[in-house]
């Protein structure tokens, strides 16, 4: 582990990037601007697409500078569901992570107001995220846990 | 979105102001040790990070806030 590396997760998936292994060939913004995208800070967004979309374009990384692992093991099972959505929405608690929401529902925010949600939305449970109410991947460094 | 499950409660999660996460309605609840709870639900999660009964919200908010 070089001390460049970054990682990203969004309570289901941790995306490992080695920057020292990229050679720039672009695929991963060209394939998915709302997740890969050079000019922002952080420059990996967890929360702008599916699981399953950034799986498949961690996967046309040619150079393997951008990896990725499953939360659990479990998850692995999981992750094949994400593409037929179930007729009930899904809760799941991540121990010492986030909230995992998939499926159908409305997510209201304190004002009541409709907030976007994806087909895979993680919330803050730490108390701690910069990109609050949604998860940012912080409770990793601020030592969170909770079951 | 119809569907043939479609019941009187619209499944919603609330971000409750300075207070816990609203689950509510028909939804599928998986814990963290895996076991999972089926059918309506009204369930108060903690979102300060200080509850020491989690996920369940136990009012430690109130004293330790949480932020918006």
């Amino acid at each position: 582990m070089d001390k460049t590396d970054r990682n990203y997760t969004n309570g289901e998936i941790t995306v490992f990037w080695q920057p020292k292994k990229c050679i720039h060939a672009t695929t991963c913004y060209r394939e998915l601007i709302d997740v890969f995208n050079p000019r922002k800070r952080p420059w990996v967004n967890m929360e702008g697409a599916s699981t399953e979309e950034i799986i498949k374009v961690v996967k046309l990384c040619p150079t393997q500078a951008l990896s990725f692992t499953y939360n659990s093991e479990v998850e692995s099972e999981e992750a094949s569901k994400v593409n037929s959505p179930e007729a009930m929405p899904e809760a799941r608690v991540m121990t010492d992570g986030p909230l995992v929401l998939r499926g159908s529902f409305t997510l209201y925010d304190t004002d009541g107001r409709e907030m976007k949600s994806m087909k895979i939305t993680s919330l803050c449970r730490c108390g701690n995220s910069n990109d609050l109410p949604y998860c940012d991947g912080r409770h990793r460094k601020i030592g969170y846990t909770g079951k | 979105m119809e569907d043939n499950t479609a019941t009187n409660t619209n499944p919603e999660v609330r971000i409750l102001k300075n207070g816990p996460i609203l689950i509510k309605g028909l939804f599928s609840f998986k814990d963290s040790s895996g076991q999972i709870t089926t059918g309506e639900q009204e369930l108060y999660l903690c979102r300060c990070g200080g509850s020491k009964n989690k996920p369940w919200c136990d009012e430690t908010h109130k004293t330790i806030g949480v932020p918006d």
